[in-house]
């Protein structure tokens, strides 16, 4: 037959029909199919067959039923409960095989489904929005000295500007993060939030409690208030109509209230909204060009396409700077999508490349292998298990069965097994959650009332279970019958099996991970050890509220005599944070290049050294009460010395703020930012009527409680502004903080290298005792000649040490490039020495040792009369 | 009709089988309709379109010996039992009847 119908229908045909019925009708199709190819050509022949066929189903589906006994539906199910039995009576018979391939299962699903949860809850930060794919952030991008940079503060101008000029763009709206001081009732608390435009609110949806999107924001004395703070405020939800007083000045009418905003927002601490027209209405603020300091959000019309609208904007700001700044050639401002602003924001030559989707693609990986060590389990132990199954394989397939049918039974297996573990999964990931939940800082939870979550969750188990099940099935279906049934069966034993090889995998991906926890450990420890250069306990640092500022000096001395302080000084912030960055230095002997580096300032007016703790290096520290000339006056630190090339510092005169000031000190190098990072050059200056020092350092009496000294200084406080509640940081409290992420990542590896060496240990086990068993005779006969203990548990450990140590040598390297390039991140950072590598091998074969010498023992020590006697 | 009604399609392919009476299978049926009517029909609408006849008993089928053409697959060949021949007859009467129940028209 020259020309062959579609083989794919006549597929069909078969599958749908009874066979003395796909007989009779694929005759008549195919001689219709011949003769239209004579009469029609090729193409209309087959088109015309497929068809026939189709409009033969619902005849065929009609036949199907009452014709039964030609289908083969009721043998399949016979032979799957067949299936489901022998594996239940399997799985009873070697009760520790199945223990150790459910738990290994189990807490490796457990991981993976935690790592999921987590991955799931990181990807759908700020997507969730009606019109997530329409929502754009503007940034800002210029190129100072050679380096390009982007910025996501822009002018206030901006928003308006772009709504009303750009057709593409539908709204736009200001916003700017604010904290304020509210009243009701006798009730004092503060609270976060920030100032928007009222198309704040159409632009990303948040739902209404109460009030509407088209009354919220509009007039200039309304605020809208989150769920939680209206509760906080109030004492209920039902909040229209009252009102707040912010700051003790102006008085605010709630004319909406939010549901609280999501944890996977990037609004999410925001408490309230304030009309942006309060914030210009009060003077604040610039309506400058040249000044960045508000978040822009458009929204693009529906069919808008962002590049196009990135092209038309890009050099709005620049036209508006031309003139003002000295080039605005490089002034660009682009469009970054809501989609990418929780996973893609970190900035990289003006670029916002790939951040936090590092550690998320990180953690996926990590929990793919996790999935993967504890599959390799199930595999290997079923592969050297497989001679205890031989003989059902032989008999099976003597009995006529198709190696089809026996891979679709040892699947069967081993998603029953999966579907086991799940059920433990379930279980272990109510244990594990909330305490995942607070390493992690989230709240995750499942959703187990949504079909969704089951939906994947058996998906996930049958995945597993095919991934696990595979390989073993594959192989035992492909022994030949006539070997088993003779006797001369041996399962492989090559010198490179491929059990030997999946259990050096594991082992590799364990030491890369034991690596990873000992360096980032090390690492977080180094940092934290670093000698910050001042004292950090006993010190805190309080904002100065209202009436306050005015009465600095009484206060300091009331503060003193009350004997709670032995020494307070004001400042422009906290000094574990950076107050802020002063550039355009000059001083003599500076290049034009200089004006760029940029130098952390902080401010004083006396007592800093005390106060703070650092030492001095040079001259004298400032102090505005003995010299008054000092509001005038700087220290330097000594990187800043060293950075300025500055041989004799004491004396030298600096400029910048279009003034001079004199070098009367220098200090010794602090740590106050991150503490991973290289030290900035510091600028400590007085103060000037250019600087604000509205904050103050207060070193606590040592000598008495810290309980004690809190109390007698809010008194004091509370002295001089009755009105604000005391408010305060620790610096050692703040400067932990800074360790927060790191730990993080380091608690979470910590806890995952943990899982995959128990699940790795697991499996060993398994081996080991599987080894010994298959062994007992050859051990009892080696006893009987005079063999000692020790050397028949070298005997049977030797080879796990083997395969471990092939293992390190390729996990080792791996370990170490993966942590050096993690490591690069940071300046001021370990090595990884040959310590840690050591100490990898001695904890890598310490586990092996432990995990493969109990068996080892236990075989060696068996009599060799009851290990010789049972034949 | 006496309780037994033939559908348009159903009568096409009854009188089919009636012109190919001996040698009426599937694909022959399908060839004829084409042929006479010189429109296309799919397989499946005659095979069901036979089944309903056969169950009102208007065609009998039995096996065909095997043949070289349909590589070596046997047919079922279809045959108008009296009764069909019948009903057939009866509704070519029906039609003439109304046909010269029209008025000026012969």
């Amino acid at each position: 037959m020259p020309n062959k119908p579609p083989r794919l229908a006549t597929r069909l045909l078969h599958w749908l029909c009874p066979p003395h019925l796909a007989e009779e009708l694929e005759g008549d199709l195919d001689e219709l199919f011949q003769q239209r190819i004579c009469e029609a050509g090729l193409r209309q022949a087959q088109w015309r067959y497929l068809r026939d066929v189709i409009s033969l189903v619902p005849l065929a589906l009609a036949q199907r039923n009452t014709d039964t006994v030609f289908s083969q539906n009721p043998t399949n199910t016979i032979m799957i409960r067949n299936y489901l039995k022998i594996a239940v009576r399997n799985l009873v018979r070697a009760k520790g095989f199945a223990f150790i391939n459910i738990a290994g299962l189990a807490v490796g699903m457990t991981a993976a489904a935690l790592i999921g949860l987590w991955i799931q809850s990181e990807q759908t930060y700020d997507r969730f929005y009606p019109k997530t794919d329409r929502i754009y952030q503007v940034y800002n991008r210029d190129t100072f000295s050679g380096e390009t940079q982007a910025w996501e503060t822009t002018p206030r101008p901006l928003a308006p500007y772009l709504a009303a000029h750009y057709p593409d763009i539908e709204a736009a709206a200001r916003y700017r993060p604010t904290s304020f001081l509210f009243t009701t009732a006798g009730k004092h608390l503060n609270a976060d939030g920030a100032f928007a435009d009222p198309s704040f609110l159409t632009l990303f949806d948040f739902p209404f409690v109460a009030g509407t999107v088209q009354t919220a924001l509009r007039e200039p004395t309304g605020i809208v208030l989150t769920k939680s703070l209206a509760t906080r405020l109030f004492g209920t939800a039902e909040a229209i109509g009252k009102t707040v007083q912010l700051d003790h000045t102006d008085s605010f009418l709630v004319t909406g209230v939010l549901d609280d905003l999501p944890d996977n927002s990037r609004f999410s601490k925001v408490e309230y909204l304030l009309p942006y027209a309060y914030f210009i209405a009060q003077g604040r603020g610039s309506d400058e060009w040249s000044s960045n300091n508000d978040y822009s959000f458009v929204l693009l019309k529906p069919n808008a396409s962002a590049s196009a609208v990135d092209a038309k904007i890009k050099a709005v700001t620049a036209r508006q700077l031309n003139g003002i700044l000295d080039d605005v050639s490089h002034r660009q401002i682009f469009l970054h999508p809501a989609s990418r602003w929780h996973l893609y924001a970190k900035q990289e030559n003006g670029q916002l490349v790939a951040g936090q989707i590092v550690t998320v693609r990180l953690f996926a990986v990590i929990a793919a292998l996790i999935l993967l060590v504890a599959a390799v389990n199930f595999v290997n132990l079923s592969t050297a298990r497989s001679e205890k199954r031989a003989k059902e394989i032989g008999v099976r397939k003597v009995a006529g069965a198709l190696r089809s049918s026996l891979i679709f039974q040892f699947l069967c297996e081993s998603v029953l097994l999966a579907v086991v573990a799940g059920v433990v999964t379930l279980g272990l990931l109510l244990c594990c959650l909330p305490v995942f939940n607070e390493i992690t800082g989230k709240h995750l939870s499942p959703g187990f009332g949504s079909w969704t979550f089951w939906l994947i969750a058996f998906a996930f188990v049958l995945f597993t279970g095919l991934l696990a099940g595979s390989y073993p099935a594959l192989y035992l279906a492909n022994f030949q019958p006539i070997r088993i049934m003779k006797g001369t069966f041996r399962p492989a034993q090559s010198a490179f099996s491929p059990r030997k090889g999946l259990v050096v995998l594991q082992f590799t991906f364990a030491i890369v991970l034991i690596i990873g926890t000992l360096v980032i450990r090390q690492q977080i420890s180094y940092a934290r050890e670093r000698d910050n250069g001042y004292n950090q306990n006993n010190l805190l640092f309080s904002y100065l509220n209202g009436n306050l500022s005015s009465h600095v000096t009484a206060l300091q001395q009331d503060l003193i005599k009350s004997g709670a302080a032995v020494s307070v000084s004001q400042s422009m912030g906290p000094m574990t944070e950076i107050n802020t960055r002063q550039w355009g230095l000059s001083w003599q002997g500076s290049t034009k290049a200089d004006k760029d580096l940029e130098f952390d300032r902080f401010g004083t007016d006396a007592h800093f050294l005390q106060t703070t703790g650092t030492k001095l290096a040079a001259g004298r520290e400032l102090d505005v009460y003995r010299y008054p000339t000092d509001s005038n006056a700087v220290m330097l630190n000594e990187t800043a010395v060293k950075t300025m090339r500055l041989s004799q510092p004491l004396g030298a005169t600096i400029r910048f703020l279009s003034q001079d000031w004199h070098v009367v000190g220098v200090v010794k190098d602090f740590i106050f930012a991150s503490p991973y990072e290289a030290v900035n050059p510091v600028i400590v200056s007085g103060p000037n009527k250019s600087v604000v020092l509205n904050w103050t350092s207060i070193r606590l009496n040592p000598e008495r409680p810290v309980a004690g000294n809190l109390e007698t200084i809010e008194a004091v406080f509370k002295k001089y502004e009755p009105s604000y509640p005391f408010d305060f940081a620790f610096a050692d409290e703040s400067y932990k903080a800074k360790f927060a992420a790191e730990q993080r990542i380091g608690v979470l590896t910590g806890l995952f290298s943990g899982l995959t060496i128990f699940i790795t240990c697991l499996g060993l086990f398994g081996l080991a005792a599987y080894t010994a068993q298959q062994r007992t005779k050859e051990i009892g006969i080696r006893k009987a000649l005079g063999a000692s203990v020790g050397s028949i548990i070298q005997l049977l450990s030797v080879q796990f040490l083997k395969l471990m140590l092939i293992a390190f040598l390729i996990g080792a390297p791996i370990g170490w490039y993966t942590l050096d390039q993690w490591l690069a991140g940071y300046a001021y950072r370990i090595a990884i020495g040959p310590g840690i590598i050591v100490l990898t091998l001695a904890v890598a074969t310490l586990i092996v040792m432990a995990t493969v010498s109990s068996q080892a023992i236990k075989a060696a020590l068996i009599n060799p009369v009851n290990a010789l006697r049972s034949e | 009709m006496k309780g037994t009604y033939l559908g348009e399609f159903e009568e096409v392919v009854l009188l089919a089988v009636a012109i190919r009476s001996g040698d009426a299978y599937g694909a022959a049926v399908v060839n004829e309709i084409e042929q006479q009517m010189g429109r296309s029909v799919n397989l499946g609408a005659v095979h069901s379109a036979l089944n309903r006849l056969q169950e009102k008993g208007l065609v009998s089928s039995e096996m065909g010996g095997m043949t070289a053409e349909r590589g070596g697959r046997r047919k079922r060949l279809y045959t108008v039992t009296a009764y069909g021949r019948r009903v057939l007859e009866e509704v070519r009467q029906l039609r003439n009847q109304m046909w010269n129940a029209i008025p000026g028209f012969n």
